[in-house]
């Protein structure tokens, strides 16, 4: 397969793969993974370092993530082409439920509906970042660094 | 809710540039995820939302697919301004960031087995983790009040945190409860 045919499959699977992402991106993360490791685009090791840096750099980090691969498998044109992927099919469904929430936003079952499912998102907040606080800890001081970025963001008003 | 709709859709409208130049923002300055900084510019910085509305716009992007920051971009540029609002706000969080960052991060991949970098990049990982509790813990509080609420964050935060389970099974078992009594709680009031 060349570069090109190849940064097209992977463009292809990333807009499938994006546009079914329910809870956020990292979800079908795993699928990624198979797909591009069983391809041999990409090994275990390039994939963990493309998680990581992407998760420390500023911006969008799944969609940078995805390009860091779409690099590796056709260059610019394929970090561009899988950028587009990942964002593009979301973007248009979130649009359009927005514009359809918005329509009924006044509407009593809307509220309640509203009023039901908010602290849930909070919660899974909190547990995101558990989640990575936890698969950051390696000791003390990051626990540290964790607690104190968290007491930081209570009291600050920057 | 209403008023703060009003002021916003009334009188003098945001410009494209400020949707712009606003997400470059929270694209830039939120590391580790994005929503640490969405919140302080959206809710804070422009008020452009209130803290339940942005609540509640996080939670409809959450059951949606996709990254859900973006997600928050575009229903914050599509409040603001329909459409063009929306391609405004995404234009500014990913267009700059993303050539950054693939420039950036195309040169410190060559050199990812380096120890100090490691360290680093652990160090980040784990402040950046400490910014999204706290930003939960803050999203939290106007619904300090509510009992039910406290404990259907509760819920929610284990189920994640403490099971395999897949995000998707959470939120699904979760909503149909916590609406139900959202909805009795409101049936009582009135």
């Amino acid at each position: 397969m060349n570069s090109s045919s190849a940064s097209l499959v992977l463009a292809a699977h990333l807009a499938v793969l994006s546009s079914v992402s329910f809870g956020g991106f990292p979800t079908v993360l795993p699928d990624v993974h198979n797909v591009a490791v069983a391809n041999g685009w990409v090994t275990d090791q390039e994939f963990a370092n493309f998680f990581a840096v992407s998760q420390v750099m500023p911006g969008p980090n799944m969609i940078l993530m995805m390009s860091f691969l779409g690099l590796k498998v056709g260059g610019i044109p394929g970090a561009v082409a899988s950028a587009l992927a990942t964002f593009g099919p979301p973007c248009l469904m979130y649009y359009l439920s927005y514009r359809l929430w918005d329509r009924f936003r006044d509407m009593p079952w809307q509220r309640i509906v509203r009023r039901g499912l908010a602290p849930l998102t909070i919660g899974l907040v909190i547990a995101g970042g558990y989640v990575m606080a936890r698969s950051a800890a390696v000791g003390w001081q990051s626990v540290t660094i964790t607690v104190s970025a968290v007491a930081l963001n209570l009291i600050a008003y920057v | 809710m209403l008023d703060r709709r009003e002021a916003s859709s009334s009188g003098d409208r945001v410009p494209l540039s400020d949707l712009f130049i606003g997400f470059l923002k929270v694209s830039l300055c939120g590391f580790g995820g994005g929503l640490v900084w969405a919140r302080r510019v959206v809710v804070e910085q422009r008020q452009w939302m209130g803290e339940q509305e942005f609540a509640e716009t996080l939670t409809l992007c959450q059951l949606m697919p996709g990254p859900n920051i973006v997600g928050i971009t575009v229903c914050v540029g599509a409040k603001l301004r329909g459409a063009i609002g929306a391609v405004s706000a995404v234009a500014g969080f990913i267009l700059l960031p993303w050539t950054v960052g693939l420039a950036v991060g195309g040169v410190v991949l060559q050199y990812s087995e380096i120890a100090v970098l490691r360290n680093i990049l652990g160090g980040l990982s784990a402040s950046a983790a400490g910014l999204l509790i706290g930003t939960g813990l803050r999203l939290l509080t106007p619904h300090r009040s509510r009992r039910t609420a406290l404990l259907f964050a509760g819920l929610a935060f284990a189920g994640m945190a403490f099971t395999r389970l897949p995000l998707t099974i959470v939120l699904l078992s979760l909503a149909p409860i916590s609406i139900a009594v959202a909805r009795r709680e409101s049936a009582r009031i009135r």
